[in-house]
């Protein structure tokens, strides 16, 4: 039998009370698991690291940043603070606003379905007042409009375009393309407005993966979409929810996908799955994919043309909760990795992190835009530019957390925050995360 | 030099005391390899960089090939 060792001691949750509890991660040697116990509601293990990647190797030490401005003061303790307080350790990257909590899917996996306010959508004017909250808190950091399914609001366009006025750079919106795939003069009016990019859903490149997860056939509306996106040069992140035993065994074919619709598609971003809403039971860890398990699983499906060796931690949110790879796409099909192969042994810190990943976001996700020379011929440096703009395309990943197997020391290095209407923002597991019964700990209580 | 490859025969390298030339060069960076017009000596093989291009282009070709 295998002895366990701790490889660290943090807090987490209890999943039932949402009581904060001592936690430890600790291996057999090969995996690894976050095991905490409630004095009411007792022991609880799951899964969090599984592959031929070990965590102790992954791992990064990064100096915390100092957050000039907060929002909430530290009373209660993390996570029961957050807004963010003045003990929280990272920039915000990303800052979503939910502009709808309508959607014209039913799935499986969502993370706000279990949001009281379906039929309410926020207003123009409490769009502003978040915009601006945003703004004096962050800067004018990168804004993901997300829902609810953003695009079934008629006045989309108009939101990104507020934001755009305001100062933010970089705009994506979060959605599951039909209305894209169905409504091209909708597509134009936000490309017009000022649209970066688009985080597409696509869990798969069959039609059973769809019936699976979002109970009905999307493939063609996909491609679609995609097809208008790039029509109207807006960048695209293909997005896949991985869920064991659905679609885990697609990813090579969804990587094989997106280089087949370059011109478009900028790069796929996984998220395995996690466990939002009432879970009477708690999930199994058969029931979980870990990132370094999408990593393996990359190399095998690709036959090696993308290897795990190729990926990294990102300098902005904790270690544990991403990976991605850059690359070039060769004429021949190749992939090449631009980053380095040894590991950076520098001490990174978490501001110099928040504004790479800010920026390379910013740079990456949007739509391609090679130099074109009408008059004279390109110089070396101009082809060098067009290649990277034209072939350049991004792997990564992000592991969210629920009940179960919440780290509070990830959240207090979160960078993608959810704005609430009261101008708070909340990093994205803890705004997500609910309790057994599906009772949520941010969400609908502020 | 100006950065578009332009090509400025002025410069003299101060060691072998020869002008310039335009040549292809090799240069490489992260996992790229890339071939360069560059204005170099032709007996000591320095090349020149001048500023608007370490700051302009060169630049961006590093950025664009850095990672998050």
């Amino acid at each position: 039998m295998k002895e366990n060792r701790i490889i660290t001691r943090t807090e987490s949750l209890c999943p039932v009370c949402l009581r904060k509890t001592e936690a430890f991660i600790v291996t057999d040697g090969t995996d690894c698991y976050l095991q905490k116990t409630c004095p009411e509601h007792g022991d609880f293990s799951a899964v969090i690291w599984r592959g031929g990647i070990p965590m102790e190797k992954w791992m990064r030490h990064r100096e915390g940043a100092h957050l000039e401005k907060t929002v909430t003061k530290v009373q209660k303790g993390c996570p029961y603070d957050c807004g963010l307080c003045e003990a929280h350790r990272q920039h915000t990257c990303t800052a979503l606003i939910e502009v709808t909590q309508r959607c014209n899917l039913h799935c499986r996996f969502c993370f706000a379905d279990s949001s009281a306010s379906k039929n309410t959508d926020l207003s123009l004017g409490q769009i502003k007042t978040m915009y601006k909250a945003i703004l004096s808190v962050s800067g004018t950091c990168n804004i993901q409009l997300s829902g609810g399914e953003p695009t079934v609001r008629d006045d989309l366009a108009r939101i990104v375009k507020m934001g755009k006025d305001l100062g933010f750079p970089f705009i994506q919106v979060n959605t599951n393309g039909i209305r894209l795939a169905q409504d091209e003069e909708f597509v134009w009016a936000l490309k017009h407005a000022g649209l970066d990019s688009v985080f597409l859903q696509f869990d798969g490149t069959k039609d059973d993966i769809y019936r699976k997860l979002r109970g009905r056939e999307l493939l063609v509306l996909k491609e679609k979409a995609i097809g208008n996106c790039e029509k109207y040069h807006i960048g695209v992140v293909l997005v896949p929810t991985l869920v064991p035993g659905v679609n885990v065994d697609n990813v090579g074919a969804i990587v094989r996908f997106a280089l087949d619709h370059i011109r478009a598609v900028r790069g796929v971003h996984f998220q395995p799955v996690s466990y939002f809403g009432r879970m009477p039971h708690a999930p199994a860890d058969g029931d979980r994919v870990t990132l370094p398990e999408v990593m393996d699983e990359l190399e095998r499906q690709t036959g090696g043309k993308v290897k795990a060796a190729d990926f990294k931690p990102a300098a902005c949110e904790n270690a544990l909760c991403s990976f991605h790879g850059n690359f070039i796409c060769r004429s021949d099909g190749n992939l090449v990795p631009t980053a380095p192969k040894t590991s950076c042994c520098c001490k990174n810190t978490a501001e110099e992190g928040a504004k790479k990943a800010v920026e390379f976001v910013a740079g990456n996700w949007s739509s391609r835009q090679p130099i074109r020379q009408e008059t004279e011929p390109l110089s070396d440096w101009d082809e060098i530019i067009n290649q990277i703009r034209s072939d350049s395309f991004s792997i990564s990943a992000m592991a969210f957390q629920d009940a179960w197997n919440v780290d509070l020391d990830r959240i207090r290095d979160c960078c993608i925050h959810v704005t609430t209407p009261q101008g708070k923002l909340i990093p994205f597991c803890m705004y997500n995360l609910t309790d057994t019964a599906g009772r949520p700990l941010y969400r609908d209580r502020e | 030099m100006k950065e578009t490859g332009e090509r400025d025969f002025s410069w003299i390298c101060d060691r072998c005391k020869k002008k310039l030339e335009p040549r292809k060069v090799k240069v490489s960076y992260l996992s790229g390899n890339f071939e360069v017009e560059l204005m170099q000596c032709p007996r000591c093989k320095a090349v020149f960089i001048g500023e608007e291009l370490a700051e302009g282009k060169m630049l961006e070709v590093e950025k664009g090939l850095e990672d998050k």
